[in-house]
């Protein structure tokens, strides 16, 4: 996961271009062959806008999976928090939302300790979880689910 | 591996095979639980719980508490399945805040009001435990860490003739789930695993007894299956062995979408219930195929309370039960009249609004009442019933009249003969107890405003269940004695709440039975 993180605390869009460059690849220990993303593949494995804008290539998520998309596993929590540091951090980041009792990352249910793929996809649209029983009030509070 | 085989001759036999397909699915559909000699244990327990809510989280901590090493199995990526979206209302017979307000019950009354509610078909010792053991099982959930809004006047649920129910400080039983998970999670040894899924019984070599399980980590529940007990093959299999024995907290079966329109052919596979996805009968079904002895399987709750407004649970229940109905009253839009008493049973309720229902599915019924009829517990919830349009507010009848499109002057009529009823303090047409709190006062505040919310029956609870004893041990079909190493507490149980349940009565049953399975395991 070193090659996301890397993509996340340097300045991202200034150092695009340098990174294809010289590339964080040079780090990882044996780099998976890169994958050609085709039409076809971007059509059945379609990402989020905000990892596109990235520019994430299958393997900063799927790591040592080999490379055979077809074959990937679910990269699991660990994967996600490999950027998005922790179920914690990521409640607090909503903390305002607490005051109402509405913050989906603290919920008074679960609080901070739900399994993030319960609402959120990468390659299908997300689902929120909290609209099973609060299907009125969610759209009050909160965007769609990202 | 030889009973397998053995069922296949058979079903060669009785001529049932034919190609290779039709031999796979009858061979799963024959396929009896596995014996020790069957399998390998992966890994080895003194007790496995199935389920994490209110039952199998009491019977995992009493368990735990007494030094034993206890794994929980929890098929859903959340921990506490219904109970953790409960509304955290646990009537407790007797207790202390009943005391402080000058309120006076007895497990006697609490036992007789529920044989009113349960069509007196309730089995009576399950009861006696429940009227006994509340107050001690409150003690015990505290000392787990649940938080309570103790000290307020108890709320007043239907069908109760006192009020005696206590609300969790954030009015969801995860207030109890949450503190409970994580106690459990502290003991040394102990385990809880979401996301793995109990498959199956793991008997004795005889076959008599419950000797541990088998079971899929991994698993992801998936709801666009007709039946994911039956369809769903995620997930890695696993099987531990529990040396003293298997708690089965799997809780209810209000979402199961085939097994209970088996039950009930009216509730089809998209009519929308109070419960979690998860709620579904497959758990239970295996404890039949070992021998255990159903009860009262057909009686499923449906929640009056509930608003077609929303899905699911919502907030409706909360303003309804703890509110609306309280001071308030329900009237058919078609006539402005009441039609039921508002703090009846909720069978006695559902089955009146259905009634409605049935001639003109559109004319939901409303719940019509003042401010003065919320509980305290529940003013947090006034806001978002209103924000999120379930509730509305209204400054005249006129208004509320025209807006759910009720003749106003009937509407009125009902409301003014209600007011003095309540006021004179003489019963009302529909006999409703909690009138009594309004001697001499106004019900339903003429200067208003008033809240309205329209009512919908949804599927809430399953009344019916494996049989146990007062020991919480499973009885057999085949004996008539329970089953060595099967244990069973909450909703996954039947017999306690007869045909119909008492609000707030669920909580008290699975804790109560949850921590008696832990203390006899
Ligand atoms: C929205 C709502 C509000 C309610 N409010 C109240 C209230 O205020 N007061 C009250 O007294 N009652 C209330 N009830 C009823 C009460 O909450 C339930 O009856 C109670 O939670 C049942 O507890 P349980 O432990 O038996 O089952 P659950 O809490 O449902 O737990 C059972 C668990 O077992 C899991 N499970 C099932 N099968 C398997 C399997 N094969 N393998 C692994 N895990 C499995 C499920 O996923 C689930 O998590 C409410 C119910 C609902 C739905």
């Amino acid at each position: 996961m070193r090659s996301k993180k890397t993509l996340f605390s340097i300045g991202v869009f200034l150092l695009l271009s340098a990174m294809s460059l010289i590339g964080s690849e040079a780090a990882t220990p044996s780099p998976a062959k890169e994958i050609p993303i085709s039409a076809e593949m971007k059509e059945k494995f379609p990402i989020k806008a905000h990892h596109a804008k990235l520019s994430l290539k299958c393997t900063d998520c799927h790591e040592n999976q080999g490379d055979n998309p077809e074959n990937f596993k679910l990269i699991g929590d660990e994967g996600c928090l490999s950027c998005h540091k922790s179920k914690v951090y990521l409640a607090e980041r909503l903390k305002f939302m607490d005051t109402l009792h509405v913050n989906p990352h603290n919920s008074i249910h679960d609080g901070p300790k739900l399994y993030c793929d319960e609402c959120h996809f990468e390659h299908q649209k997300s689902d929120n979880m909290c609209l099973s029983c609060h299907s009125n009030d969610v759209k009050l509070w909160m965007r769609e689910t990202p | 591996m030889s009973k397998e085989m053995m069922s296949r001759r058979d079903a060669l036999k009785l001529g049932v095979l034919g190609a290779g397909a039709a031999m796979l699915s009858a061979s799963q559909a024959m396929a009896a639980a596995p014996t020790e000699k069957d399998v390998k244990f992966d890994e080895e327990y003194d007790v496995i719980v199935v389920g994490s809510g209110f039952a199998g989280l009491a019977a995992a901590s009493k368990a735990a508490e007494r030094g034993l090493k206890v794994l929980i199995l929890e098929k859903m990526g959340r921990v506490g399945g219904n109970s953790v979206i409960n509304g955290g209302a646990f009537a407790v017979p007797n207790n202390r805040d009943q005391k402080q307000f000058g309120i006076e019950d007895s497990a006697e009354l609490f036992i007789k009001d529920a044989l009113k509610a349960g069509l007196g078909i309730n089995h009576v010792e399950m009861l006696e435990v429940i009227g006994k053991r509340a107050q001690e099982t409150y003690d015990f959930a505290v000392k787990c860490g649940a938080t309570f809004q103790a000290g307020k006047k108890p709320t007043w649920f239907g069908g109760h003739s006192v009020a005696r129910t206590i609300v969790t400080s954030n009015m969801s039983g995860s207030a109890i789930i949450q503190p409970m998970a994580a106690f459990v999670e502290k003991l040394p040894g102990c385990k809880l695993m979401t996301r793995t899924k109990f498959d199956d019984f793991v008997m004795s070599a005889d076959g008599t007894s419950v000797v541990g399980v088998t079971a899929r980590t991994n698993y992801r529940f998936d709801n666009k299956l007709l039946s994911d007990d039956v369809e769903n093959k995620s997930g890695e299999k696993k099987v531990y062995r529990a040396k003293k024995g298997v708690i089965l907290a799997s809780g209810g079966f209000s979402m199961d979408k085939v097994y209970r329109q088996l039950q009930d052919p009216r509730i089809i596979p998209t009519q929308d219930a109070t419960n979690h996805e998860g709620a579904t009968a497959g758990a239970m079904l295996k404890a039949f195929q070992i021998g255990a002895l159903p009860v009262h399987i057909d009686w499923i709750q449906q929640g009056p309370w509930a608003s077609p407004d929303e899905r699911g649970f919502g907030v409706a229940p909360l303003l309804t039960q703890q509110g609306l109905f309280v001071k308030g009253v329900a009237v058919d839009v078609r006539n402005g009249k009441r039609f039921m008493n508002e703090m009846a049973d909720r069978k006695t309720r559902a089955d009146a609004e259905y009634v409605i229902l049935h001639q003109d599915p559109k004319a939901f019924p409303v719940a019509i009442g003042t401010y003065n009829t919320f509980d305290e517990q529940v003013y947090a919830a006034v806001e978002k019933g209103l924000a999120s349009g379930v509730m509305k507010k209204f400054d005249t009848l006129d208004a509320l009249a025209a807006n759910y499109k009720i003749p106003a002057d009937a509407l009125k009529e009902t409301i003014k003969k209600y007011n003095e009823d309540a006021k004179n303090g003489v019963e009302d047409q529909f006999k409703k107890q909690s009138l009594k709190d309004v001697k001499g006062k106004e019900a339903i505040e003429m200067k208003g405003p008033f809240y309205g919310i329209r009512l919908m029956p949804k599927p809430h609870h399953t009344m019916g269940g494996l049989k146990i004893n007062v020991k919480a041990q499973v009885i057999s079909a085949n004996t008539n004695k329970p089953i060595p190493g099967l244990y069973a507490a909450g909703e996954v149980t039947g017999g306690t709440h007869g045909a119909s349940r008492l609000g707030s009565c669920a909580i008290a049953d699975c804790l109560v039975f949850g921590m008696v399975a832990g203390e006899n395991i």
